[in-house]
């Protein structure tokens, strides 16, 4: 039956919901957000200035860097969290623990990212609850506000990030044969020495995704950082917000949405480079 | 004769809450020598060979490799190295990666050295110029002179296989099967081969460990283990035979032979265990130690020939007993040689056989379901 739909050519059809969806939705989209930023403001002629504008600007290049960094980092410190525990949920637990830890990892993803973040701000503001204890139980006398700060926006990208980690990997590792690990020990192998190149080489594929996926959804996040963070953030994709949104100028706004676009396609095809991985292969 | 010892066993048990996988089991391996441990699935064969490897402890016990007392010593850190049932081999690297893993872990070895040792022992294996090849790339039987290329590497006391021809199928199995054998007496290391397949066991074995329910049956020759079981169940597994259920004990001819009655039949049997007249036995017979004579000879067990099953060298003809009180029907190896009767199906015969054919053991209940 399937030979014979795919000779009709039909089997097409299938895929029409999808590629409207994409075409629509993504494809579309994007070249007119191109041809936008090529395009001047005000006078609506052709011009590289939008771009001129962000190369030529300290303060635009800086959160450009600062967000690129930090998106990095964060997604480093996902996958230290993320590869034991994953490690642990498939290799080490019975049945019964390792359900009831995915559940724990899944459920916090059933709220919505926006209320997730506004109950962060009830415990860590100035007079929250984190601030409330620490002056209970004594450490310290006065208010301290955790809000706005570097490392609460890294807490809470890995957090929102973590479950975009941790699947991939499980996945990866839940087709390692417990018994390569057991031939790498028989054959002297010890912990770091079967990790490194049996069990990391083997999850490869999930790290890679897993990876560019948090550091897409990092890269791009606005909700999390800019409630966390505040109008100190200076995350790149504030900057793309106030194009569009404060200032009305969506030619800028598509002009550092391209830059950001480009730096995170580069940057993931780098490192799959590196890694000497295949993309489809990963995905 | 004395022998030196590579492994020894002395009452290894292992508990898992009220199951008993392992029993009291001690054996020793001689060096040098191709040891098989035979059992049925789930009769502890494997966790004996798990616990001598390091991945399981020992409820009680002791394992001992060249001497040496290997219970706390780490897996990693054993003399031995075991070849998996699944091979275990490593995907994500090529042949002479996997060859040399072992050897990168000892440190101190050079690079060159390293490929020079490897390349020595995948030439053993016949396994030459595939250095570069992937895991994937490679056929079933290549993928096992891999798996005991990069164990033979690391030159271990003993090698333990954990069945890996089962994953083969049957033309290229019984390739391996003697190729392993003259592999192992080529590179003179003891192996310890875990198997539930008899005909292996047979085949390659010097010694062979017959284990049931976690407890040792008998461990002898291959040729002893056939000719002369132990216990009622090694005359059940290992090779094929007539079982005949309720036979007594009629009288004790000397220290090794009886006479049994048999549904109002008598015959001489070797005595398997200690038995006494009188005693309910079941008697074992050796359908190709049978001899088939055409027509009522005056001597020996009549019977009518019910089913020919062709077979190319021989026939398993099945013979059912006429003169008997209760119904019996025996099986028997017939070779087809230029002397041999033409038989038929409804031919009257007479079957005899000699004390080395028919082993009897006091009578156990048989199984509800068949074996294995």
């Amino acid at each position: 039956m399937s030979a014979k739909l795919k000779k009709s050519g039909r089997l097409w059809l299938v895929l029409i919901p999808y590629l409207l969806w994409i075409g629509v939705l993504f494809v579309i989209p994007h070249i007119k957000l191109f041809g936008l930023s090529f395009v001047d403001h005000r006078s609506g002629e052709l011009t590289l200035g939008n771009y001129a504008k962000f190369f030529g600007s300290d303060l635009y290049r800086r959160v450009f860097w600062r967000t690129a960094l930090y998106a990095i980092f964060t997604t480093i410190l996902t996958l230290l969290i993320a590869f034991p525990t994953a490690f642990i949920i498939t290799k080490i637990l019975g049945k019964k623990m390792k359900a009831i830890l995915l559940l724990s990892i899944v459920l916090p993803y059933w709220i919505s990212e926006l209320i997730r973040a506004f109950a962060w701000m009830v415990l860590m503001r100035e007079t929250g609850v984190i601030s409330y204890l620490l002056q209970a139980v004594g450490i310290t006398s006065h208010n301290i506000e955790f809000l706005y700060r570097n490392g609460t926006i890294v807490i809470g990208l890995v957090y929102t990030s973590m479950l975009f980690m941790i699947i991939p990997i499980i996945n990866s590792l839940d087709s390692l044969d417990d018994s390569l690990i057991e031939a790498a020990y028989d054959l002297g192998g010890n912990f770091w020495s079967t990790m490194r190149e049996v069990i990391i080489p083997h999850a490869g594929p999930g790290i890679m995704v897993g990876s560019t996926m948090v550091f897409m959804l990092n890269l791009g996040n606005y909700v999390t950082v800019t409630l966390l963070g505040g109008k100190n953030s200076l995350w790149f994709t504030e900057n793309i917000y106030n194009q569009f949104i404060v200032r009305f100028n969506q030619n800028q706004g598509a002009a550092f949405g391209v830059i950001l676009l480009t730096f995170s396609v580069l940057l993931v095809w780098i490192t799959l480079k590196i890694t000497k991985q295949d993309m489809a292969e990963a995905m | 004769m004395t022998q030196e010892i590579d492994v020894s066993v002395v009452n290894l048990t292992k508990r898992w809450g009220n199951l008993t996988a392992v029993n009291n089991v001690s054996f020793d391996v001689p060096k040098g020598s191709f040891f098989s441990v035979l059992g049925p699935s789930a009769s502890g064969k494997t966790t004996v060979l798990r616990m001598i490897a390091g991945f399981e402890t020992p409820t009680a016990g002791d394992m001992f490799i060249g001497g040496q007392r290997i219970n706390d010593v780490p897996a990693n850190k054993r003399p031995c190295n075991l070849v998996f049932q699944r091979l275990a081999l490593f995907p994500m690297m090529n042949v002479l990666d996997n060859v040399t893993f072992g050897l990168r872990r000892r440190g101190g070895i050079s690079k060159a050295e390293m490929e020079r040792m490897a390349n020595d022992v995948l030439a053993r294996v016949d396994l030459k110029g595939l250095n570069k090849r992937k895991i994937s790339q490679l056929s079933g039987g290549q993928q096992q002179r891999v798996a005991l290329a990069r164990s033979l590497v690391l030159d271990p006391t003993v090698l333990l296989l954990d069945e890996p021809l089962s994953a083969l199928d049957l033309k290229l199995r019984q390739d391996m099967k003697l190729e392993l054998k003259r592999l192992q007496a080529r590179m003179g290391t003891t192996f310890m081969y875990i198997t539930h397949d008899q005909t292996i066991a047979l085949a390659m074995s010097d010694t062979v460990a017959v284990i049931n329910f976690g407890k040792l049956e008998q461990v002898a020759s291959p040729d002893i283990l056939y000719r002369e079981p132990a216990t009622h169940f090694v005359a059940s597994f290992v090779g094929e035979n007539n079982r005949l259920n309720h036979g007594r004990v009629v009288k004790l001819i000397d220290d090794q032979t009886c006479q049994v009655e048999i549904g109002g039949l008598l015959s001489v049997a070797r005595i398997g265990e200690e038995l006494a007249p009188g005693d309910d036995i079941d008697l074992f017979i050796r359908p190709e130690m049978i001899h088939l004579q055409l027509g009522k000879q005056a001597s020996g067990i009549v019977g009518q020939i019910k089913e020919i099953n062709f077979d190319g060298a021989h026939s398993l003809v099945v013979v059912q007993l006429t003169e008997s009180a209760i119904p019996l029907s025996i099986n028997v190896k017939f070779q087809h040689t230029e002397q041999a009767p033409a038989i038929a199906v409804n031919d009257t015969v007479t079957l005899s056989w000699g004390r080395a054919a028919a082993n009897a053991f006091r009578h156990i209940e048989p199984p509800t379901e068949g074996k294995e």
